[in-house]
């Protein structure tokens, strides 16, 4: 599998805000890659500069390809094969839904006769196809989303980028946009996402790059960063009793006491082990489950991942 | 490996601009178009057909024609000028048009190059628009003052290189209103449109002639009137070269705007 994309030591800073910070990273074809980090972290920043909507610092030098071609320099080589889902739903208001894909569709070069029969066909996979004449103001949230999506994928591109796809969804909506973008992937579509959503991270990235403060923290499949890098199992600890019970047994062999939340969090391999330790805290008041990418992101960052920083 | 032919060329790239400039505006016609249409032809009633009575002529011109010709690129000037202000200024800040727009296979360059033209189509339909009724009212006859929408389209992209560079400088969408009454406003009465430079105070004249409008007023009344001079062309090179100047310095600086 060729890479898609290639981005070694790129930095971009806005006066004296550093916001993407010596990132490195590759992305194979027909794989679905994701930047993951608070907001904040540069996520949004490093997308642009792949289609060419912002510049990286030329100084230090670093650099980005995207199909071989340098943004910077061949930004309508890069977009041609590209679509953007942008974080904010930019759909035009005046236009109704099929005129908003048929204005895209003659940026993209497209003459009516391909444009016509592909605004149908996305309309059907997306589900939209009774929206067709209906004006933006009367489409949900997730349909306002999903046409954003189809717009991106008019001219069949190659690699599709997508800013926080279901932020603000519903998990009916969301849970249907991460089916259609697996199918896309299936058809040998490249995705390169930014989210917040660890379960979105796991539903669709085959890798992952947690990064924060423009840096990368760490990089590898979700299912793997979890294990070699957390204990699998998590005993929350949800009342005052339970935290003051906690606090008074103190360390345990086996068990990682975790107090960057305002409750405890105790983290083990096994999860008996935990059983046994929740027993003692009387009843209710946890809640024992298996560890994820947010619990990683504490772990290596201190902090909770997808607040508002 | 990599396809690269199927970029869209630099005309079909502007055109798509244009295209979509074009279809938003025309959902709302009426609303959008009457006002701006309605407009001098109520000054031309309320001013024309009252001081007229007491003006017979001006400049050897009737009067009604004197200020009809000059409300051709009037018309124009207006028209272009608030789709490049707070047209431009809301797509780039509001309704983030442009983020869009910049993700598909369309440079910073291309899109402002198409709002420029695009001003300028709706400076020839304006023009247009005017000149159908003063002809029909024969106020104006008609000859060569039927090619007046290309001065209104020359019109157009003058002022939407203007207004352009104007906005590449604002932050809050209020800052407009000093370009409004403090630059368009005196313009509309001090270039010629309502009574002759020169009866303007000699000390004022030179400033007269440093305003873009005044040029086109000129050019517009030689085709009204069928009246052609040698400097016309240093007029219509003014309005060339000002369209240009300040064209290069508003995609330099909205570009930096738009390409972080």
């Amino acid at each position: 599998m060729s890479a898609i994309i290639n981005v070694s030591h790129v930095h971009k800073s806005f006066g004296a805000l550093i916001a993407v910070d010596d990132l490195s990273f590759t992305v194979d074809g027909s794989n679905c890659f994701g930047l993951l980090g608070p907001n904040g972290a540069g996520k949004t920043t490093m997308m642009k500069m792949i289609y060419g909507k912002a510049r990286r610092d030329s100084n230090p030098t670093g650099s980005i390809q995207a199909f071989g071609f340098d943004p910077g320099k061949q930004e309508l080589d890069v977009k041609i094969l590209s679509g953007v889902v942008p974080q904010e739903n930019n759909l035009d208001a005046e236009l109704n839904v099929f005129q908003n894909l048929l204005v895209y569709s003659k940026f993209y070069g497209m003459s009516k006769a391909e444009s016509r029969p592909r605004i149908d066909e996305l309309l059907t996979f997306f589900e939209l196809s009774e929206k067709k004449k209906s004006k933006i103001r009367e489409l949900s949230g997730g349909m306002k989303r999903r046409l954003v999506i189809a717009r991106a994928l008019l001219h069949t591109p190659k690699l599709l980028i997508l800013d926080e796809p279901t932020t603000g969804l519903d998990p009916q909506v969301r849970h249907l946009i991460w089916e259609k973008l697996r199918q896309l992937k299936k058809e040998g579509l490249t995705i390169l996402l930014t989210t917040h959503y660890m379960e979105e991270a796991f539903q669709l990235c085959d890798t992952i790059l947690i990064m924060d403060k423009g840096r990368k923290i760490m990089e590898g499949s979700p299912q793997s960063l979890v294990k070699d890098n957390i204990e699998s199992y998590v005993l929350e600890i949800h009342s005052d009793e339970a935290t003051k019970a906690v606090l008074k047994i103190g360390d345990v062999d086996d068990i990682r006491l975790d107090r960057t939340h305002e409750r405890p969090f105790l983290y083990s391999q096994d999860l008996e082990t935990l059983q046994k330790y929740a027993r003692q805290l009387g009843k209710g008041g946890y809640y024992i489950r298996q560890s994820n990418l947010e619990d990683l992101f504490l772990k290596l960052t201190g902090r909770a991942l997808g607040a508002d920083q | 490996m990599v396809q690269t032919n199927n970029i869209p060329s630099l005309p079909a790239r502007l055109y798509s601009v244009w295209y979509r400039h074009m279809l938003v505006y025309t959902r709302n016609l009426v609303s959008n178009g009457l006002p701006p249409f309605l407009e001098p032809l109520i000054f031309l009633a309320g001013v024309g057909l009252g001081l007229g009575k007491y003006i017979t002529a001006m400049d050897g011109i009737p009067y009604l024609q004197y200020l009809a010709s000059g409300l051709l690129v009037t018309s124009a000037m207006y028209t272009a000028s608030f789709e490049c202000t707070y047209g431009t200024f809301i797509r780039l800040e509001y309704d983030h048009a442009y983020d869009g727009m910049l993700a598909s296979p369309i440079t910073a360059n291309d899109l402002i190059l198409g709002e420029i033209l695009w001003a300028g189509t709706k400076g020839f339909f304006f023009s247009f628009a005017v000149l159908v009724i003063v002809t029909v009212f024969d106020i104006i006859q008609p000859g060569l003052s039927l090619l007046a929408p290309f001065i209104g389209f020359l019109t157009g992209l003058l002022f939407a290189s203007i207004s352009l560079w104007v906005t590449s400088f604002v932050k809050t969408i209020n800052h407009f209103n000093f370009y409004m009454t403090g630059f368009l406003s005196p313009m509309f009465f001090f270039s010629g449109v309502v009574f002759p430079i020169s009866s303007l105070p000699k000390a004022l004249r030179p400033f007269a002639e440093v305003m873009p409008l005044t040029h086109v007023v000129r050019l517009i009344r030689a085709f009204c009137n069928s009246d052609f001079y040698i400097m016309l062309w240093w007029d219509f090179s003014y309005v060339v070269v000002i369209t240009v100047v300040f064209g290069y310095f508003a995609i330099r600086r909205l570009k930096k705007r738009m390409i972080a």
